[in-house]
């Protein structure tokens, strides 16, 4: 799936997380995370956010994270709602994103 | 609009919340647009004295949290820049403030705005680092400029070292050029002639009366047959409407205490030391009081202030004149205004004047 456009979803109420997305400026794929509770938990983020874009086949493109202590099930949602979003796909196999 | 107080764009950090008659759990927020509704204005602006900050004309909308017809919480949008954010003392403590935030940035979202800037007091920015905003540059004591992105200046700087070129002197020069003079045609050329390289920036900002589009191809053909000079698109962060809100109101008699410090920090620390630029370059300003206050702030900022990034050098190059009377772009949109195109021509080179009066030899400018 291809961003085409920047993208926003969630919130940055506690236990939520607000995620950008925005098109690749030169084909790689920058991931940026800004967490609460990076020293705890930051690898554990990051591995939720790089499995998501795997299963959504994002390869390029930039994704920045606030976020505020989300449990991974949300930050999967978030993340799914942004780059759908962003990419303006209409037609989805949700069966690959669970 | 002019920045005298910028505390007036921020939201005071949460206090502890001692009694509360408001429940703060389900509350909506509404975007409203309060020019059409002076009832509501009035109510705005009362939040906003009571929180230190003054109401803004130029705000496009503003997002408002109002439970049981009280008016608790706002934030205005104008463009790209977050403004006028208050919390009513009581109901601080409550992270009202980060779902107000998050409101408005989706709200800017849906507007067509992704990148947004924030300017609040420097003890405040560790509460908007929390809602997502970057800092950019500080004013110690004064102001600080944030960005909604932990990438924007970063990724803007590396585009920019593609474009470095080495060598003792590296000029740069930035200008609206609205519209090009021969005033600036000697600028670059007197630049280039005492520089290894120069980098010409065209300020992007559409508010001008030329075009951008049009500016910037003036600039091109007017520069042409110049040695070493890269011609470069401006941006946000150079004398823009983000960095520098009081350059394009200069016209409308508001010229105060304008902010230049953050606009000429923002180039001394990321834009001049991308590039490698080691002299800024800039024609003396006989007209216009804003350019003239710029250009003495520049020798501060650039050259003078301590900042931990390498100082740039101000030259400033006497305008070239004319039959005795400098040349400047306010002088020919003075002339412009009375569609005076002979005095015009001795002004501007041939493609200046042809656009201008193409464009312009027909409009009819409202009294400034």
């Amino acid at each position: 799936m291809k961003i085409v456009k920047e993208a926003l979803a969630g919130t940055l109420e506690s236990s939520d997380l607000m995620v950008k997305v925005a098109p690749a400026s030169d084909g790689t794929l920058d991931i940026v995370i800004n967490s609460e509770v990076i020293r705890q938990f930051g690898a554990q983020i990051e591995k939720v956010v790089r499995d998501t874009l795997g299963k959504l086949d994002v390869t390029e493109g930039l994704v920045v994270i606030e976020d505020k202590g989300a449990l991974d099930c949300a930050i999967c949602a978030r993340l799914q709602t942004a780059v759908l979003r962003g990419a303006e796909c209409q037609d989805l196999d949700w069966s690959v994103l669970s | 609009m002019h920045m005298e107080r910028p505390e007036r764009f921020d939201v005071l950090p949460p206090a502890p919340l001692w009694s509360n008659p408001i429940v703060l759990d389900d509350f909506e927020f509404l975007t409203v647009d309060p020019s059409a509704d002076p009832a509501l204005q009035a109510e705005i602006r009362a939040l906003l004295a009571k929180c230190g900050l003054d109401y803004e004309d130029g705000i496009d909308v503003f997002v408002i949290c109002r439970p049981q017809g009280r008016l608790i919480a706002c934030v205005g949008l104008e463009g790209n820049i977050v403004k006028c954010a208050a919390i009513e003392p009581d109901c601080r403590g409550e992270s009202l403030s980060l779902k107000l935030l998050g409101e408005v940035v989706h709200l800017a979202v849906e507007r067509g705005h992704s990148h947004l800037f924030l300017y609040t007091a420097p003890e405040n920015q560790t509460f908007f680092r929390g809602c997502g905003f970057y800092p950019l540059v500080e004013v110690p004591n004064y102001v600080s400029l944030m960005e909604n992105t932990p990438v924007g200046i970063r990724s803007y700087c590396n585009k920019l070292k593609t474009e470095r070129k080495e060598g003792a002197t590296i000029g740069a020069i930035v200008m609206n050029a609205n519209p090009f003079t021969w005033g600036h045609q000697y600028l670059v050329a007197e630049a280039a002639k005492a520089c290894d390289w120069l980098h010409v920036f065209v300020v992007a900002e559409d508010a001008s009366r030329i075009s951008y589009r049009d500016r910037y191809r003036l600039v091109e053909l007017g520069i042409r047959g110049i040695d070493r000079v890269t011609l470069h698109h401006g941006s946000q962060y150079m004398v823009s409407r983000a960095t520098f809100p009081a350059y394009f109101f200069k016209e409308k008699g508001m010229v105060g205490h304008c902010c230049t410090a953050v606009d000429l920090l923002l180039f001394r620390n990321f834009i001049a030391p991308a590039l490698g630029v080691t002299h800024r370059y800039v024609g003396t300003e006989p007209f216009c009081p804003t350019t003239r206050k710029y250009n003495e702030d520049m020798k501060y900022w650039l050259q003078a202030a301590e900042t931990g990034t390498p100082r740039v050098t101000v030259i400033e190059i006497p305008r070239t004149a004319v039959m005795g009377s400098p040349v400047s772009a306010s002088e020919v949109r003075r002339l412009l205004d009375a569609r005076d195109f002979d005095r015009i021509e001795a002004l501007v080179p041939p493609a200046t004047l042809e656009l201008l009066y193409e464009k312009y030899r027909t409009v009819c400018f409202p009294p400034a």
